[in-house]
């Protein structure tokens, strides 16, 4: 089973990972209203809980700044969407306040045969997929083995401020994964989860998407 | 029950022996009877009287006296009926060496899960099945068919290949490394990993505790466990290959292979993991004779510059670190060598190797607050004599520092007398560089686990 996005926020939220605001809006009506309501700039995303790789499918439009373009946006990803992924049931989109830029990260898990949940850490884009520097731990994570997990990889010098960068916000990456190392706990029917990105700020964190796949 | 009755018999019963020279029956009652083994040793077999000169019985139940553990050889046909009847006898330990269980697939589970309901039922323990068997090195028990019982040492060995285990065990006869405990786990239906890491945690004499992996069957418990042990635990896993993952949901799917996991288990529990066979038993060497340094500061000492250039260089590539000494320690090193040679670490003699040279150097060197670990190099030339510099460091005695030396005699068969006297005096030494700083790279890593990880 896979939960929808606003399902998995509300989960998540409760144990203090903060998702970046957002409005399911089942009309073009509702978009901007929602637009309105989180002020722009905005990110609008299709949803729907058929389709998991929303980019693939024309599903996700950065940068919203009016109504006017609210409207451009909505109607092109309904045409796209419609004919990229034809059976999807599509519950509407999601509007999504714009998050500031920062330091991308993937925060993951993983139901393991033998040794149960673990938690996956690494930066985001190439970092995970091309040189696959990523950090394991079995659950329960405690912080002190976060931060080992987090400061393992390869790239660790980018989180510390690297090149002129503001170090990012390490505790505040602790507490997502200690946060989703207490979920799991509670939650043990969970076998794959992604938080991608998790945007990290030298304060603070923000999860901007996540899926996941349960029993 | 412990495990005792199958590592420490005062009896054995062995089922299925045979005096057929080169049947598995007949070589493990050789080799049962020709160590030194002084438990009595039972052959049991309906067909003869008499075994290697030893009285054969029709069943375990016509043994009149006591048996606290069996060796069972005998055909798949037979196992169930032979294994109820140690039930019955009040046998507490099995080693099951017959095979044609659950690793021959599905045919294979139904007869393992009837053994495993008698093992119950009786309330014994067992080995296997499918296990190439057990040796004690120190009470001379070699109830495997390992073809020489291992030099008796601090080393235990939990093996889940048989051959490969076996094979081992004999290089390490050759490398001089001593054993105590050799285990193959064969199908782990009743003891598995869990329970060997939990006897040889309290088992006076297992120093360090190595392992060869194929797959662990209770994960947590094996972390939870294993963390609360402060012994070296050393592991080879095998199947390092990312096996195909199939249809991916996430990225943390596809990027999870159970290498990874594994890999980051061993991290949690404390377990140091090693690449290959070479490096497990050059580290539990290390480990079994030398304490684990506070840290990861190391002094290197070399009658030659190429050598030492290349143990400074597999120090840096293991995050080792090689730092400068104190001033002092430069000035009094410099009362041992050349005026032209240097007196900065890595130290270089300029091929002096003398005794005094040697032991001057590394006892400065040792007194050292930048160093927490030493690799003495030595490199052979005809006008050296390659015991010398061994005796110069054996003789120190360093009390209660913890700073282990780590010996690297090279130069093959004109370093044997030197080589000997490393060995008697515990110094673990390897023929190359690298191999004495990954064993280093091991007691580090050891040391960081007892700080960081166990219990």
């Amino acid at each position: 089973m896979s939960l929808t996005t606003d399902q998995l926020c509300d989960i998540l939220r409760e144990y203090g990972i903060p998702f970046v605001q957002k409005i399911t809006a089942t009309s073009l009506q509702e978009a901007i209203e929602a637009a309105n309501t989180l002020h722009y700039p905005v990110v609008m995303k299709i949803s729907s809980p058929d389709i998991s790789h929303k980019t693939d499918v024309g599903g996700i439009i950065l940068n919203l700044n009016s109504d006017e373009e609210i409207k451009k946006a909505y109607l092109t990803m309904m045409d796209s969407v419609k004919k990229n992924a034809r059976k999807a049931r599509i519950d509407g989109v999601i509007i999504q306040k714009m998050a500031k830029s920062g330091l991308e990260v993937i925060v993951g898990v993983k139901l393991d045969p033998q040794f149960g949940h673990v938690i996956m850490f690494g930066l985001g884009g190439i970092f995970v997929e091309v040189y696959k520097d990523v950090s394991f731990r079995v659950t329960p994570i405690d912080r002190e083995t976060a931060r080992d997990m987090i400061l393992e990889i390869k790239a660790s010098s980018i989180l510390q401020g690297a090149r002129g960068r503001e170090p990012a916000d390490i505790d505040a990456i602790i507490n997502v994964i200690t946060g989703l190392s207490h979920m799991l706990r509670k939650n043990p029917d969970i076998i794959e989860l992604d938080i991608n990105p998790l945007i990290v700020y030298s304060h603070g964190v923000a999860a901007v998407d996540a899926r996941m796949l349960t029993l | 029950m412990t495990l005792k009755a199958i590592f420490e018999p005062g009896s054995v019963a062995i089922i299925g022996a045979s005096s057929t020279p080169d049947k598995w029956g007949n070589i493990l009652l050789k080799n049962l009877l020709s160590n030194g083994f002084k438990g009595h040793v039972y052959p049991v077999n309906p067909k003869e009287k008499t075994i290697l000169g030893t009285v054969c019985y029709p069943s375990v139940l016509d043994i009149p006296d006591p048996v606290d553990m069996a060796l069972i050889a005998v055909p798949r046909s037979h196992a169930l009926l032979v294994a109820k009847e140690c039930g019955i006898k009040g046998v507490q330990g099995i080693i099951m060496v017959t095979a044609g269980f659950s690793e021959t697939g599905d045919k294979g589970r139904e007869p393992e899960k009837k053994l495993m309901e008698i093992i119950d039922r009786y309330d014994m323990r067992l080995v296997g099945p499918n296990t190439l068997g057990v040796v004690n090195a120190h009470i001379g028990m070699n109830a495997s068919i390992i073809s020489r019982l291992p030099e008796p040492g601090g080393i235990s060995f939990i093996t889940q290949s048989g051959t490969l285990g076996l094979a081992l065990v004999d290089w390490t006869m050759e490398m001089g490394i001593g054993l105590h405990i050799v285990v193959s786990t064969g199908n782990k239906s009743n003891i598995d990993d869990v329970d060997l890491l939990t006897y040889l945690a309290s088992d006076p004499k297992t120093d360090v505790i190595a392992m060869y992996v194929e797959g662990i069957n209770r994960g947590r418990e094996f972390i939870k466990v294993a963390k609360e042990i402060s012994k070296p635990i050393l592991v080879v896993k095998s199947g390092r290959t990312r096996s195909g993952s199939k249809a991916v949901f996430s990225h943390t799917g596809s990027m999870a292979g159970a290498d990874e996991v594994y890999s980051a288990a061993f991290k949690q529990a404390g377990i140091i993991r090693v690449d290959n066979i070479e490096n497990l038993f050059d580290s539990a060497l290390a480990l079994s004779v030398q304490p684990a340094p506070y840290g990861n500061r190391v002094g290197i000492l070399s009658n030659g510059g190429g050598a030492s250039i290349i143990a400074s260089d597999a120090c840096e590539r293991m995050g080792l670190i090689i730092p400068a000494l104190q001033d002092y320690t430069r000035q009094k090193i410099r009362e041992y060598i050349p005026e032209y040679a240097s007196a900065r670490n890595p130290i270089d003699s300029a091929g002096l190797a003398t005794y005094d040279v040697y032991n001057g150097i590394v006892k400065q060197m040792l007194l050292d607050p930048n160093i927490d670990a030493l690799i003495v190099i030595y490199v052979d030339a005809v006008v050296n004599d390659a015991a010398l510099p061994a005796q110069a460091i054996v003789d120190i005695h360093r009390g209660k520092c913890n700073k282990p030396i780590i010996a690297c005699w090279m130069g093959g068969t004109g370093t044997r007398a030197g080589v000997d006297i490393l060995e008697k005096g515990g110094l673990p030494n390897y023929p190359v560089p690298e191999r004495a700083v990954i064993a280093l790279k091991s007691l580090v890593q050891h040391n960081g686990f007892l700080e960081k990880v166990k219990v």
